[in-house]
């Protein structure tokens, strides 16, 4: 079963993607911080990360750093609420796999889920 | 499909009564929100659902986004967005010919029972693939029932609902509420989008106005500028020499000012033009006339006399001084009625004219005419104070007189005899 995580610091956002995921069969495991979230990936091992972009504390750049530099091959789609140029290139010069802006069609994150664990399956 | 009757279990509610308080509401709350919100919240205690949500369109951004959502399973603000092309938005408003009333909503269930049909089933067409997009959003968000509502055939939102806490399914009776309620709902969006863009056009309209009213300020500068040159055009053409224009105007305010008239912003401003401006009319006089060093014969004084109508109707473009043109055009009137064109007498003269009267009369006697020297100071003293209650106001001639005394002590000058008398305070 494919594994994603969920980093947001809303948890009613969380709740509400888990349970969308975990209809698509996906394990779905939740953080709603930047700390907390490496510890999941850590743990819960997922194959995708979708990580918002703005949240207190470590905000979703850093974790998106920290997350790529321990483990690269792990799959980061970042969330964001407000579109600014600048936060997107820096997630993209970080490594991130790709960016989702709110609010956001569930049929098209669906689908770029999906097409990183088709990637993943193909080895890269 | 709803059932039939209501359940006897249903909690009542007076439909017409909740209509009458949303369109009481609507009237009294400017910002759509707070009504969106008390429908969400009445429609989740009233039924008992999991959620009552709302997704309205947004004209800036072009989709539809979730305004409000209440019930132990509410939805998300801002996370979730439809576009205009997702089969929801297609279905009820992709659709030329609309469903009637009474059809216009979606039940899960119904659109389960048509997608099991064998025509949709088997169909390759377009209405099957949306049927099957609308069962999946309508299972991703936990909606049993989805209600849109219009305003003047357009889409302006949907209401969905989750389902029954206690299972049961949706009346005729109740369905028809959420629709009107849908319907209410999206004119109060509406209504607030249209007030707003009035607000927004108002606004700029104000800012418009405010630069038309800046140029027509300054136009009117340039035009009082071109009168002004003009009138002291004016001056010089004449024989004998008034003294500049701005003698006129300094004696006048003096005097004016002697007299306690209130010399604040506009009305120094009317008063000073006047002074400056009162011959202006004299440029319409053939210069045979203006220029004749002797005595005009009664023919060339009816030419004449004409300068103060001219005067004022060469200021008829100074709309911000149609008191200086009224002002202007008494300027020859006299104290006891027997001046021009009018014959005004007394207070039916304005007092800026009387003022100009007294100081054009006295500085065409002490400036020096090209056939002869200006008289004395003493001299156009005499011949003003004789002329007081007859051709000038007793009033404006004392004040006058007393400006002038206090000018003179001040400069340190010889006083006239004349004005020994008089008593400066």
């Amino acid at each position: 079963m494919n594994k994603l995580l969920i980093v947001d610091d809303e948890v009613e956002i969380c709740e509400f993607l888990k349970s969308f995921f975990e209809d698509r069969d996906f394990k779905v495991a939740v953080a709603n911080n930047g700390a907390h979230a490496l510890e999941k990936v850590a743990t819960f091992q997922p194959e995708v990360v979708l990580l918002d972009i703005q949240m207190p504390g470590m905000d979703g750049l850093q974790t998106l750093k920290k997350i790529k530099e321990m483990y690269p091959k792990v799959k980061v789609i970042m969330v964001t609420a407000v579109e600014t140029q600048e936060k997107i290139e820096e997630a993209m010069r970080l490594g991130a796999d790709n960016y989702i802006t709110k609010p956001l069609s569930l049929e098209y994150l669906e689908k770029d889920v999906k097409d990183k664990i088709d990637i993943l399956a193909k080895g890269f | 499909m709803p059932t039939k009757t209501d359940s006897p279990n249903t909690p009542k509610v007076d439909y017409q009564e909740v209509l009458r308080d949303v369109a009481r509401s609507m009237v009294r709350l400017k910002r759509p929100d707070r009504l969106l919100k008390l429908i969400t919240r009445f429609i989740d205690r009233q039924f008992g659902l999991a959620h009552a949500s709302l997704l309205v369109f947004d004209p800036k951004k072009e989709h539809y986004v979730f305004v409000n959502s209440k019930g132990t399973k509410r939805l998300p603000m801002g996370l979730v967005k439809f576009d205009s092309d997702h089969p929801v938005v297609q279905w009820f408003s992709g659709s030329k010919k609309r469903l009637p009333f009474q059809k216009d909503f979606l039940l899960l269930s119904d659109v389960k029972k048509m997608l099991s049909r064998a025509e949709f089933r088997l169909a390759t067409n377009s209405k099957a693939g949306q049927l099957e997009g609308i069962q999946k959003t309508m299972q991703n968000l936990k909606v049993e029932l989805l209600v849109p509502g219009y305003f003047k055939d357009s889409l302006v939102g949907l209401l969905m609902l989750g389902r029954r806490v206690n299972g049961r399914c949706f009346t005729t009776k109740e369905v028809t509420f959420f629709q009107t309620l849908a319907n209410d709902c999206s004119m109060a969006v509406k209504t607030a989008e249209h007030n707003q863009n009035l607000v927004e056009q108002n606004q700029e309209l104000a800012r418009r106005l405010e630069e038309i009213e800046r140029m027509r300020a300054k136009e009117q500068r340039t035009y009082y500028e071109i009168m002004r040159s003009l009138a002291e055009e004016v001056h010089a053409k004449e024989p004998y020499i008034f003294g500049h224009v701005s003698e006129v105007e300094r004696l006048g305010m003096m005097t004016a000012r002697e007299m306690g008239m209130d010399l604040s912003g506009k009305t120094k401003d009317l008063l000073s033009a006047a002074l400056i401006l009162h011959d202006v009319g004299k440029i319409g006089i053939p210069d045979g006339i203006l220029c004749k060093p002797g005595q005009l014969t009664p023919e060339e004084w009816k030419v004449m006399r004409t300068h103060v109508e001219k005067g004022a109707r060469i200021l008829e473009p100074l709309t911000d001084f149609k008191k200086v043109r009224e002002i202007i055009m008494a300027h020859h009137e006299r104290f006891d009625g027997s001046g021009y064109p009018r014959g005004l007498k007394g207070a039916e003269i304005s007092i800026e004219a009387r003022i100009i009267g007294v100081v054009d009369s006295f500085q065409a006697i002490v400036s020096s005419r090209c056939y002869r020297e200006g008289r004395s100071i003493d001299f156009a003293i005499h011949e003003v104070r004789n002329c007081s209650g007859a051709q000038f106001d007793p009033v404006v001639v004392d004040a006058f007189l007393k400006a002038l005394k206090k000018e003179l002590q001040k400069k340190g000058e010889e006083i006239p005899s004349s004005l020994i008398e008089y008593v400066t305070d």
